[in-house]
């Protein structure tokens, strides 16, 4: 060993004790101990690529995304209400260029798991050592008769992914006349953000209320029997815009014809198993799968949609050194319905957790303990948010949900015989915090 | 050759550093709302890197053991054992104090200033970056954080233990309590 490396050596040796084991020293990155591919840079993609780099930057990491511009899907519903400017949601990739990573913009279109190579639109062939998948959902819009991409794109936007059409979604809203109809359909579980269309129905009604449109109509038409945080949102949807019969919202459970088979992008209508809907806009969310590129190579294992992964380290079930994260993975107590919530928060926090475990893999160390955490704020009014809290361990290589580190924001305080309103000032201070949140996890993510 | 050489060098670290690995992932996961070393970037969350490790360890346990009210934290920390506790408040103790000084009106600074040198330098220090062994470092907060964080000393809804402060909170004029988060907020050193 030269002089000059032994003193980078012991230099690198000492600032590694000094902050962490897991924490590389760039001194060693003169050859790159291994190239990392990450596919998708929504939420989970790019915190995998950042978090990489940030460990360990002797790690060649190449970022593949069609966009240049992403735009965040959470607080998204405030952008369809008018209450936030899209250009508050979206960042580029410029962040992550800085740290290092090689940023791509293409279309990858084929994944060879033997050769360990990803090839995108324009041919050019990116090999790897290990492969993070992070592709997000693909919209199923064959399951609605009638319904096509090209009906999303114009007439019939599900604004479940964020940008041109939560705008066409929000001038759509705009143009609807008092005593309008807005319908909301929300497609089997599991789908991303699961609060997310309640979310959506909220701010609706809260735009309709500043506009002039009190006599306005929200319908939920729902495939799903319950959904998430639905006492909290029930709540909110009665005190703040009337829910039920004579209230401005409306949902229909699954079981009572809340089930969208087909649209009439013509008559503007939604047959459901029992009853035809004629609504002002339609907002139907198609059902979801996992990203294309992820089952094109076979890794949705789980009924063909979803794919299994490994709970110490997203390790895919169908591929070696194949990692999916984010929406496109299934995880978490599945069979107690504690599963992974699709949420840009787990993506983050399966990001952390891929990265962790590989870092530590390339460098021969062993393996970490994984851990995994979530958070969702939902805001349903100017000063009305609350939130879910998820934790899940691994123990036995198995996940499990941990209850007591778990839960909604409350419902009442008091006692179950004496219940108390939980003062407005809590829900007026959960919603200022989701603004924090989604600041700080955006750039978490990108930079 | 020095791969293999880092490798072992780091192997040979004892299960203490092993043990810090975890504690590595566990802080990580406050990243998302706290920013990486607990340097927020979101007006309504507060920084947390560089806290004095006591104040640190004292609300998470009172959060844990409902003897302090929170909007979100309670919830999160009821799923840590209390030796996680202490390891994220040793943690997070030893990362910078990073201020994120914010810019304000002159006239606010200004009344803000006369209103924390009356009431609240004896135990912040007039920039807030010289606390009481129990109080928080708070220059170059975030502002909209601190006004959301007075609001619960002085709203009875919420349970603060922390008597005095609850006190001095109490007996501000409400048109100070922006002032005063603005000014401390304003502080870069
Ligand atoms: C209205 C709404 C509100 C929401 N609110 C919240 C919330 O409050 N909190 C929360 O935590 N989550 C929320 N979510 C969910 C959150 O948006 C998703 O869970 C999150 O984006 C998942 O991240 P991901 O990385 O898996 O996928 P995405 O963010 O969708 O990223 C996938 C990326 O992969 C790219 N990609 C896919 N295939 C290819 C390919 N073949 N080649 C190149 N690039 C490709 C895509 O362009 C995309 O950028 C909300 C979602 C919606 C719709
Ligand atoms: C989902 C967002 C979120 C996550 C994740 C989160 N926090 Fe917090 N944190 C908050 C909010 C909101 C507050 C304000 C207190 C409250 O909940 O009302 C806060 C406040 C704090 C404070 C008080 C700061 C001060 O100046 O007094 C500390 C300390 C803290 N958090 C530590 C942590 C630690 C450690 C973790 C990781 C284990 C963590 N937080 C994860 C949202 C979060
Ligand atoms: C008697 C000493 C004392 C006085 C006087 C005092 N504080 Fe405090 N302050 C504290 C202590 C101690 C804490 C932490 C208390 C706790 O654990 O709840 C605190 C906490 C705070 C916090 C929350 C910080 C955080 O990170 O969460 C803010 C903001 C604050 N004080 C502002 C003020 C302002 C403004 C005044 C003047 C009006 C003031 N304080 C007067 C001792 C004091």
């Amino acid at each position: 060993m030269h002089s000059i490396d032994r003193r980078c050596f012991l230099k690198s040796i000492s600032a590694a004790a000094g902050a962490s084991v897991l924490t590389v020293p760039q001194s060693f990155a003169a050859t790159p101990k291994a190239r990392v591919v990450v596919v998708g840079g929504g939420f989970g993609g790019a915190s995998a690529a950042r978090y990489l780099r940030l460990l360990d930057p002797g790690i060649d990491v190449t970022l593949i995304e069609r966009g240049k511009l992403y735009t965040s899907c959470p607080l998204s519903n405030e952008v369809v209400s008018g209450e936030r400017d899209i250009r508050t949601l979206q960042r580029g990739y410029e962040g992550l260029a800085r740290r290092g990573v090689k940023v791509v913009h293409a279309e990858v279109t084929q994944i060879d798991p033997i050769k360990k190579a990803v090839t995108t639109g324009d041919g050019i062939a990116y090999s790897y050592d290990a492969l993070v998948m992070a592709p997000g959902v693909d919209l199923d819009y064959s399951a609605i008769g009638g319904l096509t991409e090209e009906l999303a794109d114009t007439r019939i936007p599900h604004a479940w992914k964020a940008g041109p059409q939560t705008l066409l979604l929000k001038k759509q809203l705009e143009a609807m006349p008092d005593g309008g109809r807005f319908i909301i359909a929300v497609p089997k579980a599991p789908f991303r953000c699961p609060p997310g269309p309640y979310e959506r129905a909220a701010q609706v009604a809260m735009h309709c209320l500043h506009h002039g449109k009190k006599k306005a109509k929200i319908l939920i038409l729902d495939s799903n029997d319950t959904f998430s945080k639905r006492p909290l949102f029930e709540q909110a949807w009665k005190a703040l815009y009337g829910y039920g019969p004579g209230g401005m919202i409306e949902w229909i459970a699954g079981a009572s014809g809340g089930i969208v088979e087909s649209v009439d992008a013509g008559a503007m209508t939604c047959q459901t198993t029992f009853d035809e809907h004629k609504g002002d806009v339609i907002n139907v969310i198609p059902p979801h799968r996992a990203g294309k590129i992820a089952r094109d190579i076979g890794l949705a294992t789980l009924k063909g949609n979803w794919c299994e992964v490994k709970p110490e380290s997203m390790e895919s079930k169908a591929h070696k050194d194949i990692y999916v994260i984010g929406d496109s993975c299934v995880g978490g107590e599945l069979a107690t319905g504690n599963g992974f919530p699709k949420s840009a928060h787990m993506a983050n926090s399966q990001a952390k957790v891929v990265v962790a475990s590989l870092v530590a893999k390339l460098n021969g160390l062993p393996p970490p303990v994984p851990i995994y955490t979530n958070t969702c704020y939902s805001v349903v009014g100017h000063d009305w948010g609350f939130s879910v809290v998820h934790l899940f361990r691994v123990e036995n290589n198995q996940w499990v949900y941990v209850a007591k580190g778990s839960g909604i924001s409350p419902v009442t305080f008091g006692t179950k015989e004496a219940p108390k309103p939980v003062p407005r000032v809590y829900r007026k201070m959960e919603a200022e915090y989701a603004d924090g949140w989604l600041r700080n996890l955006m750039t978490d993510a990108f930079g | 050759m020095t791969k293999n050489l880092l490798a072992l060098a780091l192997l040979g670290l004892s299960a203490a550093a092993a043990a810090r690995d975890d504690i590595e992932v566990l802080a990580r996961t406050c990243n998302g709302c706290h920013g990486v070393g607990g340097v927020s970037v979101g007006l309504s969350m507060p920084s947390i890197g560089g806290l004095p490790q006591k104040y640190l360890k004292n609300i998470m346990k009172q959060w844990k053991y409902d003897e302090r009210s929170a909007i979100t934290m309670n919830r999160i920390v009821k799923g840590l054992s209390d030796d996680e506790i202490d390891a994220l408040a040793a943690y997070f103790a030893k990362q910078r104090w990073v201020p994120s000084p914010q810019p304000a009106a002159a006239d606010l600074l200004a009344k803000g200033r006369s209103a924390v040198s009356e009431n609240c330098e004896d135990c912040h220090g007039i920039t807030g970056s010289d606390p009481d062994v129990d109080a928080p470092r708070i220059n170059g907060q975030w502002a909209k954080y601190m006004e959301l964080e007075l609001l619960k000393y002085r709203d009875g809804k919420f349970k603060m233990p922390h008597r005095k402060m609850k006190k001095s909170a109490q007996d501000m004029k409400s048109a100070d309590v922006p002032a005063a988060a603005r000014y401390f907020g304003a502080q870069d050193k």
